[in-house]
């Protein structure tokens, strides 16, 4: 029998997570792992797109609240998570597949474990399966 | 005398209101019969579909489509136009983008089908009766075109060359559209016959608008004073504006009505729901989560308010079954 895991995109701030180590070792650890300026760069656009690609889960680490170095980067991202949150069902998504996780790590040593644990709670929701969904006509017939 | 070219003016699932618009070219339209023969045009000419069939491949110069594609002849007449026309308009929201009927998209085709049937408070349906694509009466056999599993944009379906948005396009860019076809001034294929920048651009309202908008309440257009002056977002009301495309000449806003984003993303924008969520976040000011979380609470039905008009042509497409 084989065990379901997730594919988790991991978005991830360059000013809060893992900036003290070298990002070539990061993704060895973290297979879906997308650095970025800063969490406020995140748009609900990326979010869909990675799961049309096939993601399980999407998870977004920004700075901790109150810290971002553009002003307030992580604060918008996180609206725009719970606004999504409340869209995704509508498409057939469990919200629990979008996480946001605010706080800071320059050694970026959580990371690994904040994506396994993702992984855990998405596990009995089984693959997305975005992928194999065809917009190609289907007779219900 | 040279031979006229021919066109196709034809509706998939359509409301009819693309033909009304048509319609209102009003002289123009004896100037266009005058420059072309209409081969099939079923809400204004007697024309049937044997007689396109018998056309040769590409001897239609247009095929203007409108609406989406639900069922089995929708999809049939699409793949029947797009092999006997040079070029195809994909007409409206609706062949555009999927239009309103695309929020069924929401649902799965049994769900529907069980409200509409059955449990609806308007309907008695103790028969359960649902339709049936195939019958017999009197011994001959009967078919129905079967409902497709989702609605789709006709892009989807077939290859577009041209769209022209709107719920319905208005007159002057039809005008535009089917001089340009005639004349042969068309912009590269794949283009939106319509401008590219967002609606806001050319909103009466946008010079209203503050320089920074801070949202603490989202309100329904009847719970706020009429103001033809004041951009609604700035009074709470959600308007797709920002994220959608400019060219309907604002007539919702000036009836003192919001956008509700019938002409689909602007240029270079796949996901007119995503942007426009993202930007509607960005204006809610709020202190901590349950905050923001009690402001959202007051958006009835944000996928079907954000997707109004392009859930089949959505990065995430139908409800994932």
């Amino acid at each position: 029998m084989t065990t379901f895991e997730p594919k988790i995109v991991c978005f991830s701030c360059n000013f809060g997570w893992g900036y003290l180590t070298d990002p070539e070792v990061r993704e060895m650890q973290i297979k879906h792992w997308i650095p970025v300026v800063c969490s406020g760069k995140i748009d609900a656009t990326h979010i869909l797109k990675a799961f049309r690609s096939g993601a399980d889960g999407v998870l977004i680490l920004g700075c901790v609240d109150g810290d971002c170095h553009f002003q307030d980067g992580n604060y918008q991202t996180r609206k725009k998570v719970q606004l999504l949150q409340r869209v995704l069902p509508s498409f057939g998504i469990d919200p629990r597949r979008v996480r946001i996780e605010l706080s800071l790590d320059p050694e970026g040593n959580s990371i690994r474990k904040i994506v396994e644990d993702m992984g855990r709670d998405l596990r009995p929701m089984g693959p997305l399966g975005m992928k194999e969904i065809s917009a190609k006509p289907v007779a219900t017939r | 005398m040279a031979k006229k070219r021919k066109i196709a003016i034809y509706w998939l699932g359509s409301c009819g209101g693309c033909d009304e618009a048509i319609i209102d070219l009003n002289e123009s339209l004896l100037e266009l019969a005058s420059e072309v023969d209409i081969a099939l045009w079923p809400i204004a000419i007697d024309a049937k579909y044997a007689s396109i069939e018998r056309l040769g491949d590409r001897e239609l110069a247009l095929s203007i489509i409108h609406g989406n594609v639900r069922n089995s002849e929708h999809e049939e007449m699409a793949h029947l136009l797009r092999r006997k026309s040079q070029v195809v308009l994909a007409f409206g929201t609706c062949a555009c983008f999927g239009g309103t009927s695309g929020l069924a998209n929401f649902l799965k085709p049994n769900e529907i089908q069980n409200w509409v049937y059955g449990e609806a408070p308007t309907v008695v349906n103790r028969a359960k009766t649902r339709p049936q694509a195939e019958t017999t009466v009197g011994g001959n056999h009967l078919t129905l075109p079967v409902l497709l599993d989702q609605v789709h944009s006709l892009n989807q379906v077939i290859a577009v060359d041209y769209y022209l948005p709107g719920c319905p396009p208005p007159v002057d860019l039809i005008a535009q559209a089917v001089r340009a076809v005639i004349e042969g001034k068309l912009p590269p294929r794949g283009s939106f016959l319509a401008p590219h920048k967002a609606l806001c651009d050319s909103c009466p309202r946008n010079s209203a608008k503050p320089p920074k908008i801070e949202l603490t309440h989202i309100r329904r257009i009847h719970e706020v004073d009429e103001d033809s002056a004041t951009c609604f977002l700035a009074r709470g009301v959600i308007c797709l504006g920002p994220a959608t495309r400019d060219g309907c000449g604002a007539t919702c806003l000036s009836i003192n009505t919001p956008c509700s984003g019938c002409f689909g993303p602007v240029e270079g924008v796949d996901d007119s729901g995503a942007k426009f969520l993202s930007a509607l976040a960005s204006l809610i000011r709020a202190q901590s989560d349950s905050e923001v979380s009690g402001i959202l609470d007051t958006i009835p039905d944000p996928a079907g308010c954000f997707y109004r008009f392009t859930q089949p042509s959505s990065i995430l497409g139908r409800h994932r079954k």
